[in-house]
């Protein structure tokens, strides 16, 4: 059996930052992803970050996902990789298995007094005819083939959704050597910023608004060949006779993204449901903590935002797990994570942030109101 | 929603919907209530097959085989189909001692009739070609005594069939006080979220939780829960051809009898085991285990990987197929392994059907039959003075009779 202070699940921003804070303070750390490689999503955003210069602004996010990895290790951070949480068990057990996919696995029983779930989101889905055809996937996971994995998709793209997971990866698609056939988006104006919707406009990536994805066409393989789209009503039905054909051998969906929710599940959190945030989330505190006393979210699993705000988060649950170990005085605590918020503020601005905000407002006083202290089990 | 029942049936599982669906069925108004859902407690949390071979001759053999027949006259009559299935079983002997006590046990069930019979170790392997090969044996029951059930759509099926007669159930309902008559101590009425229901009959069908029910008008029911855990597969192949569990689960079933086995400590600590079956979704449901550790019904890994260290002892494959849930619940534990169905002498209108550890589903139709016929004042099929309550006054039970 293996001990340790703190284990961390999920290597993205809110984990490292988490695994960060939690390690400087002295803390024993265990950081587990799945991935063959730690930074989440960091390593798969080449592009410069918006926002103030406290965050990272004209950074690349592989660029502060090295810094983070660095950072983490200095601090003494433990990384498993290609690992996986598979339950939560008594006596503050965690099962872990680990090893990679053309290895043996191995389950390991790692016993930690505290638990930050940092496991970010999953994309949604959009369901059409042919939606399981190979050559239909999810818009990160082009993102993810592309800058991470360095393979090409496809050659020639359908790209639902105009958001800016839509916007983006529309562009580096093209960068990577795709052709973007249309980008397909069933509201009346463009979900994303102007700016990145400008770029592929430039480059003559047609955006047909008010148009939906009603079948996507199979060749003989059962393979992706075409897409068929039509124009949608006001109440998002097709409209008749407005159908057309446009080839291409991919169809990436970017509908939005929801809380990755299983192990905040399996732990027994008390959830809430805010569509503003992608769905259920766990009740948390300001220092991060759920209603199950010793178990702490942050990032995306909280609902979903962005890089920073996921670091951010990441950064109090470190803290307060670290208070919690006595490795922090609580004044000490008090006082990082006072500027913590602070900054999360100042990022939760504009009208995208100030939405985030009412919502996260919402959820720390459910958890004020409905849970108060989180309970322990043994 | 109605104020008055002739009997209002407390539990909503295998037992709870079967007595309701039988008194129901012979004219009685009644209800069923349940602090969750149908099926929540034990019935959803339990393996699936109805034996004789995991019972001791005797009353318990003798009420399994009955259960087990009237399992096929309902899935020939229910319009609800709760995955009836005949399944044959084998209970493998890892050793010689373990093939000679089976052999014996055997021949004493093959003394009162029922059929089963001993298996070498090459009929073993063709009958189950992915069993490991250094196996003794095994005792083998055929499809007469040995059936599979859906526990769940079991339940369902009860509450729905029993609508019929005008059933009626009530979930997510919590009882606030029972009260009783101040002159004859009779049944009289429940208080329940629900409102007051008046009532002459109560039934505590509430397994592993009937001690609770039983406090509430002063009864001491002496029923704990003894945990139990399962692994499930992703689908798979068909592994197995059977119902099957090793020897073994005898042993730690009827915890009198004391028979050391050739295992790890972890297997002994969590007093493991194997069983393993095939289900209609192609899943594998592995277990098994008993423990106590009082209504906590969290999963703990060491159980996980003690029953998989178990499991491909016997089945090698296994050790490649993926694990994908486990699941615990808690058996209704009675000192004498034998369940009450009975009256209760001390309150006129109370009756128990609980405690049936590990034969909850096998024994639910049988039992929903005799409280029936208890209830109505009519002899039952045969002889359950040894079910009686009144077993428990006497201190029988105690002196481990």
């Amino acid at each position: 059996m293996l001990y340790r202070d703190v284990c961390i699940v999920g290597a993205g921003p809110a984990g490292l930052a988490a695994a960060i804070e939690a390690g400087k303070a002295g803390a024993s750390v265990l950081l587990v992803d799945l991935n063959m490689r730690p930074g989440g999503q960091l390593f798969k955003q080449i592009h410069k970050f918006f926002g103030s210069s406290a965050h990272h602004s004209g950074t690349r996010g592989c660029t502060i996902g090295r810094q983070l990895l660095k950072e983490a290790l200095d601090s003494g951070v433990e990384i498993w990789l290609q690992s996986t949480v598979i339950g939560f068990f008594p006596g503050n057990k965690i099962g872990i298995e680990r090893g990679a996919d053309h290895t043996e696995k191995q389950i390991v029983t790692v016993t930690a007094k505290k638990v930050i779930i940092a496991t970010g989101a999953t994309e949604n889905a959009i369901r059409f005819e042919g939606w399981t055809a190979p050559g239909v996937m999810g818009a990160g996971a082009a993102q993810t083939m592309i800058n991470v994995n360095h393979v090409r998709p496809g050659n020639k793209v359908v790209m639902l959704g105009s958001g800016n997971v839509g916007l983006i990866v529309s562009y580096q698609l093209m960068q990577a050597g795709c052709e973007v056939a249309a980008l397909v988006e069933a509201a009346p104006k463009i979900g994303g910023y102007a700016v990145h919707a400008a770029k592929i406009r430039r480059a003559g990536v047609p955006i047909l608004l008010r148009h939906t994805i009603v079948a996507a066409v199979k060749d003989p393989d059962g393979c992706v060949c075409g897409c068929n789209i039509a124009a949608v009503d006001d109440h998002f039905r097709p409209v008749p006779g407005t159908e057309e054909t446009i080839d291409c051998d991919t169809i990436t969906i970017a509908a939005g993204l929801k809380p990755t929710m299983d192990l905040v599940k399996l732990a027994g959190c008390a959830l809430t449901f805010n569509p503003a945030f992608g769905g259920y989330v766990p009740l948390h505190s300001r220092r991060m903590e759920t209603s199950r006393a010793g178990f702490f979210v942050a990032g995306d699993t909280t609902g979903v935002e962005e890089a920073n705000t996921a670091l951010e988060e990441g950064r109090i649950a470190g803290i307060s797990a670290a208070e919690d170990l006595g490795l922090l005085s609580s004044r000490e605590a008090g006082l990082m994570r006072g500027e913590i918020w602070t900054r999360l503020d100042s990022l939760r601005f504009g009208p995208f942030g100030l939405r985030r905000k009412t919502e996260k407002e919402r959820i720390l006083q459910a958890f004020e109101s409905e849970i108060g202290t989180p309970q322990a089990l043994s | 929603m109605k104020q008055e029942y002739d009997a209002i049936v407390i539990g909503a599982g295998a037992i709870g919907t079967s007595v309701a669906y039988h008194l129901a069925r012979a004219g009685y108004q009644t209800a069923v209530l349940d602090r969750g859902d149908i099926a929540s407690g034990s019935s959803s949390h339990c393996d699936a097959v109805a034996l004789i071979c995991d019972k001791l001759p005797g009353i318990d053999t003798k009420m399994g085989q009955a259960s087990i027949d009237y399992f096929g006259e309902l899935a020939r009559t229910f319009d609800y189909d709760f995955e009836y299935c005949p399944k044959g079983c084998l209970y493998i002997c890892e050793t010689q001692p373990e093939f000679d006590a089976a052999e014996n046990y055997c021949r004493k069930q093959q003394a009162d009739g029922y059929a089963m019979r001993m298996i070498g170790h090459d009929e073993l392997c063709a009958m189950e070609p992915h069993i490991a090969k250094d196996l003794t044996g095994a005792l083998f029951t055929p499809e007469s005594g040995s059936v599979a059930v859906s526990p769940y759509k079991l339940c369902f099926a009860f509450v729905e069939e029993g609508k019929k007669y005008g059933l009626e159930s009530y979930t997510y309902c919590t009882i606030q006080k029972i009260n009783l008559d101040p002159d004859t101590n009779a049944v009289r009425s429940l208080e329940t979220n629900y409102g007051t229901f008046h009532t002459k009959r109560i039934i505590n069908c509430a397994g592993a939780w009937a001690s609770f029910v039983g406090r509430m008008t002063g009864l001491d029911i002496p029923i704990e829960p003894r945990k139990g855990t399962n692994l499930v597969s992703e689908q798979t192949g068909r592994l197995c051809n059977h119902k099957i569990l090793e020897y073994g689960y005898m042993l730690s079933k009827f915890d009198s009898i004391h028979f050391k086995r050739n295992v790890s400590r972890l297997v002994e600590e969590q007093n493991i085991a194997f069983n393993l079956e095939y289900t209609n979704a192609c899943n594998l449901l592995v277990g098994g285990n008993r423990l106590f550790r009082g209504y906590d019904t969290r999963t703990e890994i060491e159980t996980m990987r003690a029953i998989c260290e178990r499991a491909v002892r016997f089945y090698p494959e296994l050790a490649d197929i993926k694990c994908i849930r486990a699941y615990s619940g808690v058996r209704p534990f009675v000192r004498d392994h034998l369940p009450i169905v009975s009256d209760v002498d001390s309150i006129p209108g109370y009756y128990i059907a609980a405690g049936h550890e590990g034969d909850g589903i096998c024994f639910s139709p049988i039992t929903g039959k005799f409280m029936e016929q208890i209830i109505s004042g009519k002899p039952t099929d045969f002889d359950i003075s040894r079910l009686d309550f009144a077993r428990f006054s006497s201190g029988a039970a105690a002196k481990g009779a």
